[in-house]
């Protein structure tokens, strides 16, 4: 009972600084429409910042809640620094290119942070005042731990006032539901925008340097807790302040009891809870139906045959890409066989994200999990790699399958979240469970056949095997079914007005995009002979969401110019020191540069040609 | 003969009767004009007929092809489209991404339940269906157009050749006209009611342009507050001094 | 008050206006008449900056061309919009308050109360928020709530859409009490009849250009241009 009651004082603690956390994104989503994926890297910064204020100042009580608000507003003003240099730019943008563009940031972050505070964890001692302990119905429990738990509702009070008593906040609200229309009442929304941007990220600030006399500003705090943070929203519903409080307390209490008492799978648990929610409250604990975004619709043009030239280039690259073998070097031809891969870990996110219409940022989930598949049939059972290559899509499909029966009917910004999480968590228990997948160390030795070992051979059996999938991908696209998913997606209420059965044809399409991604991880993990939880990690997923992106998710072609593109870009650019924050940076050029990708510019660009030419 | 047969339909929001025992029937080949204020129930009771919508209480008798009566009450919409029901948008809504053919094209591959093949080019379904059901509607010159850039007029034949895909017995139209100019309106109205005679289809439609609503309308139902409180041709309708004071105004005489 | 000189606009690839040029003057009522698609719409956002436009706009004296939407409302044109755009989660007196800004020239500035006696139906609504009203008094709060900013020039975008020939009756009544006070209105219409009873001046829009302009009076005198025009 004792424990019971300590662990649930934990969880409360633990549960104010999550809410910060997701208050500041949730304020941020409600009136930018942005999913901020740098949150985490704010409320990173704020920890970081409040280690090297504090660690200068005084340990009396007075500088010490000085310094942590002083964190807080520096960290706001990096916030407001972000939504005038970066956001600002890019709201006419789709959304899944701004989540993209915040995911750079989080690569610029990780970076500079690194430089600036080196790779050794920091902490904060605690000043002699803060440790001491007060005791509650008989327990001794941390004096600390209560000012956390008093520190959510104070908070949550003040947002609430600040949005229900002050002008500030009713424009607020009101820009929330329509930002045009608030700026043709005369209100600067620029302004607006900034503000509530540097309000959250400050929320974010204060979180970070919340948790710091508890634990230890670290690298690897900002993915962290940007998964809790984008849980809770979900959970709570988009844009609830309150609902945000609720899941936060829900998510910390169950963190705080889950690590207790079943420490291994403490992220599947969170799962499992966000799971039950949706299913019976499918916009969280007390979100609405999110309105439909006022961005003037794009007129998507129709999907048409590629134009007679266009074959004969693609003609031309695939011999090219046949013959390559005899044309090419040892190195070159392990850059064509990821180049090869990738192309249809690309083309499998497309089908879901084009034609589809769901975002997705956890695609690297199916990939992994095809990869760990192929790995045990030829560890575990010791069969032919041709059962392996089987297996594996239809592991991954069949886990995409379940996954999907609860996230399809979801709309574009939670289905997002909602991949991303679940690939977390698919990336936790690779990385855990260490008995099953080796942990950290993978698992290695997944040899291919001795037929195909030799790397020429494995080159066009990846080529025969990823370009094969990518063309029934296309064909299917073009067949009944391709259009069936994208009428759903063109007008779902016109979709159902003629009976198509919305979330059954969305759930296909995710099944059948997650057995491709499968098969692409089964191919690579025999081209590189072993499997590591990294390949279910987040910046595996961005990769795949970079190359659609970077290709234009509105055309056929888009995917496979894409992928060759970021391969290419990636075996120059990964080799290098500070990677992230190239990489990062390059993101950012792009998102800033070509927001319709490049297969999108080129079509374009060829659109004007043609105009001008006739 | 009865197409379709509503009996006291009933839906709460909130504590607020949106639509209170409604009852009526439409005979085939009819056009029935739902008319009444803004916030009457008239979408209520539109979406609780085509399955956007489930009914509090009531029932919805659809008949079938061999003239018995289906409850079709609380049933899904696309359950509903596959018993014969049509239906078209206030807002006009297509498949912007494809051609004009393929929209209907698209509505003639559910229709024949071929949404799920995945091997055969999807534009070489039944393209000759869906060029009589576009000469049907004068859009035939126009099939090869990307849906997304038709005027706004031509927009709304091509929602109704697609609805007219599963050769529907009924037909919802929710403010057809709504958007459109005088004479595009008087077009359209012509065109389905030339095919409501000639394929024994019913319309129940709602409108707000009185002009389109008594040239069309055989009979017309008047909603105020959740109820009917009058039904009648439209020289009865007009002539009620209860409409005139909640709905027709003082211009509308 | 107005005055527009060769204005062209439209969205992404597609142009919908090419050379629209006319001018308002203070006190005045102009329509603008045209079928769907022809411009009405796209003339009034590329007035208050939703929409990037060329060509010469001014207003009261200042080109307000490529403003951004904000400073164009501060110096007194009011829109309200053909979907009326209604906050749903704020109540009436919460839209009414987004709305408000200071009085200009001396005027007597709007406020809650002298809007509820211009719309009496709000007045009892003011606590309700605005997505559980109806159409009709949705479109009330809309024009009401771009009052409170006592604009110069008032831009309706088809009031009497959708709306029942009663409320229409209501809004008629509501323009003409406005235009009895001195507010210069631009209204977009396709109701003509509802046109003619409030508008003292029309252009009419074809794709994107002006085929006519005159007096209403001349217009509906005028059999041969409506029908060519308008189809009536």
């Amino acid at each position: 009972m004792d424990l019971f009651l300590l662990q649930l004082l934990t969880g409360l603690a633990g549960a104010s600084t999550l809410f910060l956390v997701a208050a500041g994104l949730t304020v941020i989503f409600g009136v930018t429409r942005v999913v901020n994926f740098a949150h985490g890297s704010l409320f990173m910064l704020g920890a970081y910042i409040a280690w090297s204020i504090l660690s200068r100042l005084p340990r009396s009580p007075e500088y010490f809640v000085l310094g942590l608000l002083a964190a807080a507003l520096a960290t706001a003003a990096i916030g407001a620094v972000m939504e005038l240099a970066l956001l600002r730019r890019i709201y006419r943008a789709p959304e899944m290119l701004q989540l993209l563009a915040t995911f750079g940031v989080v690569l610029v972050v990780q970076d500079a942070a690194l430089w600036l505070w080196g790779p050794v964890d920091l902490a904060v001692s605690r000043p002699p005042w803060l440790r001491g302990a007060i005791t509650v119905a008989g327990l001794r429990f941390p004096f600390y731990d209560a000012v956390l738990i008093a520190v959510g509702p104070l908070v949550l009070g003040l947002l609430l006032l600040l949005f229900h008593r002050t002008r500030w906040g009713l424009l607020v609200r009101a820009a929330t539901a329509d930002r045009d229309m608030v700026a043709a009442l005369g209100v600067d929304q620029r302004w607006l925008f900034t503000s509530v941007f540097a309000l959250g990220a400050g929320l974010a600030g204060l979180g970070g340097a919340l948790s710091m006399p508890q634990g230890s500003a670290n690298l690897h705090m900002d993915l962290a807790v940007i998964v809790d943070a984008f849980v809770v929203v979900v959970v709570g519903g988009m844009g609830s302040l309150s609902g945000a409080f609720l899941a936060a307390l829900l998510i910390g209490v169950l963190q705080a009891f889950g690590i207790v008492l079943l420490p291994k799978i403490t992220l599947v648990l969170v799962f499992l809870v966000m799971a039950a929610v949706l299913v019976l409250r499918p916009h969280g604990l007390l979100g609405k139906p999110q309105a439909e975004s006022r961005a003037e619709a794009e007129t998507l043009a129709p999907i048409r045959p590629a134009p007679a030239i266009l074959r004969r280039l693609g003609l031309a690259a695939l011999l090219l890409a046949i013959a390559a073998p005899f044309l090419a070097g040892p190195y070159l031809l392990t850059v064509l066989t990821e180049a090869a891969i990738a192309v249809l870990f690309a083309a499998s996110l497309h089908v879901m994200m084009g034609p589809g219409g769901m975002a997705s940022f956890g695609h690297a989930a199916w990939f992994g999990i095809g990869a760990y598949a192929a790995a045990f049939t030829a560890q575990g059972l010791g069969t032919s790699m041709a059962v392996g290559l089987l297996l594996a899509p239809l592991c991954a499909g069949a886990v995409a399958l379940a996954v999907g029966g609860l996230v399809v009917r979801m709309s574009g910004v939670y289905l997002a979240m909602l991949t991303l999480a679940f690939a977390q968590i698919a990336w936790a228990i690779a990385f855990q469970w260490v008995e099953l997948t080796g942990g950290d160390n993978g698992v290695l030795g997944v040899w291919p056949d001795p037929w195909a070992a030799n790397p020429r051979t494995l080159y066009w059996l990846a080529l025969a095997l990823c370009l094969g999938a990518t063309l029934l991908l296309r064909r299917l696209l073009y067949a009944p079914f391709g259009y069936a998913l994208r009428a759903t997606r063109d007008s779902p209420l016109r979709a159902a007005a003629i009976g198509l059965p919305l979330p059954r044809l969305r759930l296909a399409a995710f099944a059948i995009a997650g057995a491709a991604a499968g098969l692409a991880g089964a191919v690579f993990a025999y081209a590189k002979g072993s499997v590591f939880p990294t390949y279910m990690a987040i910046p595996h997923s961005v990769d795949a969401l970079v190359t659609v992106l970077l290709g234009g998710v509105q055309t056929i072609a888009g995917p496979i110019v894409g992928a060759v593109a970021y391969t290419v870009l990636q075996s120059w650019l990964l080799t290098s020191e500070f990677w992230r924050i190239k990489l990062g940076l390059l993101i950012l050029l792009l998102v800033l540069a070509f927001p319709a990708g490049i297969a999108g510019a080129t079509h374009a660009a060829w659109l004007r040609w043609r105009g001008r030419s006739a | 003969m009865t197409a379709l047969a509503v009996h006291n339909l009933h839906k709460r929001f909130g504590g607020i009767e949106a639509v209170a025992d409604v009852s009526f029937t439409l005979a085939p080949g009819e056009l029935l004009a739902l008319i009444g204020p803004n916030g009457a129930g008239k979408s209520t009771c539109f979406n609780m007929l085509n399955g956007q919508l489930r009914p509090d209480a009531g029932r919805v008798l659809l008949a079938g092809p061999d003239g018995t009566m289906d409850d079709i009450t609380g049933l899904p919409p696309p359950a509903i489209w596959r018993l014969g029901v049509g239906r078209t948008f206030q807002i006009a809504a297509s498949f912007a991404s494809m051609t004009v053919r393929e929209n209907v094209q698209m509505a003639l591959l559910s229709h024949h339940r071929r949404i799920w093949r995945v091997w055969h080019a999807a534009s070489r379904h039944a393209p000759h269906a869906a060029n009589a059901l576009l000469a049907r509607v004068g859009m035939a010159a126009q099939a090869d157009r990307p849906a997304g850039e038709l005027a706004y007029g031509d927009l709304k034949r091509l929602e109704l050749a697609v609805a007219l895909a599963n050769t529907p017995r009924l037909l919802l139209m929710d403010e057809p006209t709504a958007g459109m100019a005088p004479a595009e309106r008087a077009a359209l109205m012509a065109l389905a009611r030339t095919i409501a005679r000639t394929d024994g289809m019913a319309v129940l439609f709602t409108e707000h342009d009185m002009d389109t609503v008594f040239t069309t309308a055989d009979r017309i139902l008047v909603l105020n507050r959740g109820t009917l409180i009058a039904e009648g041709t439209p020289t009865e309708i007009r002539a009620n001094p209860e409409v005139r004071a909640v709905y027709l105004g003082e211009n509308q005489a | 008050m107005l005055t527009v000189e060769n204005l062209h606009a439209g969205y992404g690839r597609a142009r919908i206006l090419r050379g629209v040029s006319f001018a308002l003057a203070p006190g005045e009522v102009l329509v603008l008449l045209g079928r769907n698609g022809a411009g009405k719409s796209t003339t009034m956002k590329a007035l208050v900056g939703l929409l990037p436009a060329t060509g010469r706009i001014r207003l009261a004296g200042t080109d307000i061309a490529r403003w951004p939407p904000h400073r164009i409302a501060r110096l007194g044109l009011g829109w309200v919009p053909e979907e009326r755009r209604i906050f749903p989660d704020l109540t009436v007196a919460e839209t009414l308050e987004v709305g408000r800004r200071p009085a200009r020239d001396g005027r007597p500035p709007w406020t809650p109360d002298r809007l509820f006696t211009l719309f009496p139906n709000l007045g009892p609504l003011r606590d309700r928020p605005g997505g559980r009203i109806s159409g009709g008094e949705q479109q009330m709060l809309a024009i009401a709530r771009t009052l409170m900013g006592n604009p110069r020039l008032l831009l309706l975008d088809e009031p009497s859409e959708g709306l029942a020939p009663v409320i229409v009756d209501q809004m008629q009544a509501a323009i003409l009490a406005l235009k009895a006070e001195g507010v210069t209105i631009l209204l977009a219409e396709q109701n003509l009849p509802f046109a003619a009873r409030v508008a003292d001046r029309a252009v009419i829009l074809e794709t994107g250009a002006i085929v006519w302009n005159g007096t209403m009076s001349a217009l509906m005198n005028n059999p041969p241009a409506r029908a060519r025009h308008l189809q009536v």
